[in-house]
């Protein structure tokens, strides 16, 4: 599938602002599912950008705007190749009782353990345990707790921030993709299913059926032994296929906010997004 | 022995010093009460002093704390800040031999603690063949995800080491604890060598005690040698968390020590990948950060992005290797007591060697044998969290036994610890106390160089577990003997190179320059304040009425509007008016009193305390001190409250000597004058209004009054050798530039500074302050106080009062302006 994105972030400050730094973490992943081919960041007013890899390996782009202004718009485009990927047969072996040793993998690790939104409480545990007791295979408990948060959590927009923590959503059951993904993250690695959190979009088709399109959307990957990490998208139900854009990957969003940045200055601002997706290839 | 008696003799007190049962280690006596042979020197010297001497030596070590203004913070203890340092006068000796081999273990650990650090940050191969468990290093809020990757400069991560010893039962000595984030404490160090070699100048001659200057010569080079870009003279500077940070007093210390500029993260920008101090004339590039701001803190950007102390984009100017900072991002991850269990593995895998000093007996509860020991063993042992977390109260044995099963990795066990005894000087005998000793190590291009000496810390009340300087722990100074006669290093000369000869400064900070300004008007204020307030008690008496008061209206007016009275007063009767100007002068909750004014003083003057000399803040300090109310709830005399002002004049007169004289005329010292300048005519200003719509303005006792306010009694009386008149007093105050104190004067000295400011200079046309600054000049000066003459009301209706009110009015905007121009910083932040 051949997907193109654009993403346009405006800020709007009451006052002049100045001294603004920023990175932003907005180009698509190219890896054995998805093939970035192009990418183009534009930054109003002008600035020279940089970029780097940070620790998860997400590319970040970063840039500086030292002379006082008003406002600032972050606009990206890209195009995007995607592959189906194959599903997982049900008998598929992944079994839970291979997940002691993933702790002492260094790329699982960060994923087992709680971070800025995602707890590991005992009131977590004992959800998670209950969702998965008749399970033996990770990907069949990772997929009940998917269908859980599916079933009993209400798709609520403005119900919650982006600094919303997992325990808040599990309380009021209800949130949106993001809040959706923590927690998710949060009742596998209860289990010592590493999870972590995907930032990115999800092409939705001309139809606009399901949630999380035109928008950001977030979802997770856990990691099953043997087989590598394959995401589970708990907003709409189902794995991750060829409709979904990975961005970037974290312990939860505090590691890939899209746009994250300090100013000087004002500060009363209003902030705008759009997101927009389509199919190039139909 | 003898030598033991003598010890106990000196003390006028007749205890012997005896080290307390089931101490395992002294380091004066040994096993059979002989004093160890690298203490008999010392001994003999203490032996040797008068009765009562070493009591009055200990006062004069006590007396120059005091007056160096040597303190220390305390976090949540109201009177924590500026607690005086603690320094026991008797130092602690260690003997050649075995300093040789404590320096071989040190630089043998700080080899290794940097070789970890470069792997976690790095490679990651410890971890990947299993060496190091991940959740050692990824569970760890130190572990900064950020640095990771970054190839620090000059190839270290770890330039700049700490590590706590103690004395084993055994004699042999071990690590407590390594301090790899920030290593506080060097410049304590040297503040104690300074004060003991001082008051115990024959023992420090005859020990041949060796010096630390070479230390901290090699730590300025090694800093330099940081520098990215080959540069001849490289801007070090020293980021400070600000003045309310524990170690405040040390880090300005240092940065006078060593040299070097002392900024707040605020003083900083980064600007395309390259970082700039903002100074008066615009940014100027640093190349090396001697950091004392927490990992975290550092950017809050990448980093913590609550942090007010660091500076955005630092990370992205470190990543791409255009600033050096010491220690590299992320060392505190050595500071975890768990890696302690891992060393003389790594050491040997590392290093192919044995790791020379053990680390205090340590369980990781993250390894299940160590786990199960630690739990089985609960009450022998010291257990703490792994990890730094925030600080939480004590929780019971049942407590922490439920939190390791549940979480075993977060936390670690160790050994009990029994110190050391080395002889403290309790205020009237020598008697033993635990220590700990502290040794810094910096690494250089030729390897790693540790400080001979360091800081000893003496456990308070002979408490052998919390040895803390938060927890009210003394120190001592640390001599390491030699065997040779001692090299004389000192910082102050360079003999390589031949000196440039400098007239200006580094350029100033432009927050430095704003507490300067901000100094300057605070010191004007409080002496303004205070001749007002003597005025008007010398005329104030109780039985005062009709034109008595009328006469002290305007004096009492014009503290109002200053606001040391409150607007209530003219309602009040004599008593209540009495206990009025009482609060105006000690009530520290009121605003604008003079106690309130000398601890704003005070405050600022620690902003600027890296700049300013120990005379100054001796003076600020006594300022303080005389303005406290000798008793709770007595009365006091309006007799004692003049003499309290007049011993307080001359304090503030000699803070304006020692600006005066002392002062290079630097930007900083510019802008204290040029906050002086506009404060003294502000106040001249309000009080001459105030003065002229009084219906007494012409009467000679009220004129008598505005020549003292402004110190030209003596004046007036040689040249008019009459009573006042108002046009002559008038003309002498407001007009006469060759007063030192009258308006014009002020307002020309203001006009001198602003043509000297960096940025007017270059400038075609004169800034908004100029300009402003300009026209308050020629109003004055086309001034004509005939028109006062003869006159028998409606002094102030004239151009005399008009122009007193326009004064008034731009004055402060003329401040507003400098602030625009050189102070524009000072904004507020936000981060997301």
């Amino acid at each position: 599938m051949k997907l193109q994105v654009s993403h346009r972030t405006r800020y709007e400050y009451a006052g002049p602002v100045r001294e603004s730094f920023n990175e932003v973490r907005l180009r698509p992943v190219t890896n054995e599912h998805q093939t970035c081919e192009s990418f183009h960041l534009d930054v109003q007013p002008a600035a020279r950008i940089s970029q780097y890899s940070d620790f998860h390996k997400n590319t970040v782009h970063f840039f500086e705007l030292p002379e006082s202004h008003q406002s600032l718009l972050v606009e990206s485009k890209a195009v995007i190749s995607t592959a189906s990927i194959a599903p997982l047969l049900v008998a598929t072996p992944s079994p839970m009782s291979a997940l002691p040793d993933c702790v002492r993998m260094d790329r699982c690790f960060d994923f087992l353990q709680e971070s800025t939104f995602v707890e590991r409480s005992p009131e977590a545990w004992r959800l998670a345990l209950d969702l998965t007791h008749d399970h033996a295979d990770v990907w069949q408990a990772a997929q009940s707790i998917m269908r859980y948060i599916h079933k009993e959590f209400a798709y609520t927009p403005s119900a919650t921030g982006v600094h919303t923590h997992m325990r808040d959503v599990l309380r009021d059951r209800k949130g949106v993709c993001q809040d959706f993904a923590h927690v998710m993250c949060g009742l596998c690695r209860a289990l010592q299913i590493p999870a972590l959190y995907v930032s990115g979009y999800l092409y939705n088709g001309p139809r606009d059926q399901l949630l999380g399109a035109q928008a950001s959307h977030a979802w997770c990957e856990v990691f099953l032994p043997g087989l590598g990490w394959r995401g589970l998208d708990p907003t709409n139900n189902q794995p991750a296929d060829e409709r979904y854009i990975k961005l970037a990957v974290g312990r939860d969003y505090a590691d890939v906010p899209p746009v994250r940045g300090h100013y000087k200055g004002n500060t009363q601002r209003t902030m705008d997004v759009e997101v927009f997706v389509e199919r190039l290839d139909a | 022995m003898p030598i033991t008696k003598a010890i106990a003799s000196t003390a006028s007190h007749s205890d012997v010093y005896t080290p307390k049962s089931g101490v395992p280690w002294d380091e004066y006596l040994d096993a059979s009460r002989n004093v160890r042979a690298h203490f008999a020197g010392l001994a003999r010297d203490l032996h040797d002093l008068p009765p009562g001497e070493l009591k009055r030596r200990a006062e004069t070590a006590r007396r120059i704390v005091d007056e160096q203004g040597i303190t220390y913070n305390v976090y949540g203890d109201p009177r924590g800040m500026e607690r005086p340092w603690q320094l026991d006068p008797i130092p602690f000796l260690i003997a050649p031999a075995e300093w040789a081999s404590l320096e071989t273990a040190i630089t043998q650990r700080a080899e290794l603690l940097d070789h970890i650090l470069a792997d976690c940050y790095g490679p990651q191969d410890l971890i990947r063949s299993a060496w190091l468990p991940p959740a050692l290093v990824f569970a760890q809020s130190d572990f900064l995800r950020p640095a990771h990757g970054i190839r620090p400069a000059g190839g270290r991560h770890l330039n700049f080491y700490a590590a706590d010893l103690a004395r084993s039962p055994d004699g042999q000595w071990w690590v407590l604890g390594d301090r790899t984030a920030i290593p506080t404490g060097a410049g304590y160090a040297l503040a104690n060598r300074l004060i003991t070699s001082r008051v115990l100048p024959e023992p420090f001659r005859g020990c041949r005690v060796q010096r630390q200057a070479g230390f901290f010569r090699e730590l300025k080079n090694s800093l330099s040698a940081l520098a990215p870009h080959a540069v001849g003279d490289p801007r070090v500077v020293l980021l400070t968390p600000g003045p309310f940070n524990e170690t405040y007093f040390e880090q300005s210390w240092l940065a006078r020590y060593l040299g070097y500029t002392m900024v707040q993260g605020e003083d900083l920008t980064v600007r395309d990948d390259r970082v700039f101090l903002k100074t008066l004339s615009g940014l100027e590039p640093v190349d090396v950060i001697l950091r004392r701001v927490d990992d975290d803190f550092c950017d809050p950007l990448e980093l913590r992005n609550d942090s007010m102390l660091g500076v955005p984009g630092l990370v992205g100017a470190v990543r791409a290797g255009n600033v050096a900072l010491a220690n590299a991002l992320g060392t505190g991850l050595l500071q975890s007591p768990a890696f302690m269990a891992f060393l003389p593995g790594l050491c040997q895998h590392l290093l192919g060697e044995e790791l020379r000093m053990p680390s205090v007996a340590t369980w990781w509860c993250g390894q299940k044998s160590a786990e199960k020991y630690a739990l089985e063993n609960l009450a022998e042992l010291n257990v703490r969290p792994a990890f730094r977390t925030r600080p939480e109260p004590a929780l019971s044995p049942e407590e922490i036994r439920a939190r390791i099963r549940f979480q075993p990795h977060l936390w670690t066990a160790q050994e009990r610890v029994a110190l050391s005894t080395a002889p403290s000087w309790n205020g009237s005998a020598l008697v033993p106390q635990p220590i700990v000793l502290r040794v810094y190590v910096v690494a250089t291009p030729n390897g790693y160089r540790v400080m001979p000496g360091g800081l000893t810390r003496v456990a308070p009340d002979g408490n052998m577990r919390l040895i803390s300087m938060q927890h009210g722990g003394a120190s001592k100074d640390t001599w390491v003997l030699s065997d040779a006669p001692v090299e004389e290093v000192t910082l102050l000369q360079s003999p390589s190179r031949a000196i440039e000869l400098r007239r200006v400064g580094n350029n100033l900070p432009s927050r430095l320059a704003d507490n300067f300004f901000w100094l300057g008007r605070y010191a004007e204020r409080a002496d303004a304040t205070a001749r007002l307030l003597r005025s008007t008690l010398l005329r104030f008496n109780p039985e005062n009425s009709g034109s008595a008061m009328s006469l002290l209206t305007p004096l009492l007016r014009a503290l109002e509007l200053q606001g040391q009275l409150l607007p209530e007063w003219a309602a009040h009767n004599a008593e209540a008016l009495e206990a009025d100007l009482m609060g105006a002068v000690f009530d520290p909750t009121r605003a604008c009193s003079l106690r309130n004014l000398a601890d704003r003083l005070e405050h600022l003057a620690m902003l600027v305390r890296d700049r300013t000399s120990n005379d100054v803040w001796r003076v600020l300090s006594q300022l303080d001190e005389c303005l406290t109310l000798p008793g709770e709830g007595r009365m006091l005399l309006a007799g004692e409250a003049i003499a309290v002002l007049n011993r307080l004049l001359m304090l503030t007169a000699s803070l304006s000597g020692f600006s005066r004289e002392n002062m290079t005329r630097a930007q900083g010292w510019r802008f204290l004058d040029m906050g002086l300048r506009i404060e003294r005519s502000l106040y001249l200003c309000n009080f001459l209004d105030c003065a002229l719509r009084s219906p007494e303005a012409d009467n000679p006792s009220l004129l008598e009054a505005v020549l003292e306010f402004t110190d030209c009694t003596l004046t007036y009386r040689s040249r008019y050798n009459l009573l006042p008149d108002i046009t002559a007093v008038i003309d002498l105050i407001l007009l006469d530039d060759t007063n030192p104190r009258s308006l014009l004067f002020q307002l020309l000295q203001l006009v001198k500074h602003f043509e000297r400011l960096p940025r007017e200079k270059q400038s075609a046309l004169p800034s908004p302050g100029h300009r402003l600054l300009i026209e308050c000049v020629s109003r004055v000066r086309l001034l004509d106080p005939r028109e006062l003459t003869g006159l028998s009301g409606g002094w102030h209706a004239g151009q005399t009062g008009a122009v007193l009110r326009d004064l008034l009015r731009d004055l402060p905007l003329l401040s507003d302006a400098i602030a625009a121009s050189y102070f524009t910083h000072s904004s507020i932040s936000r981060a997301d």
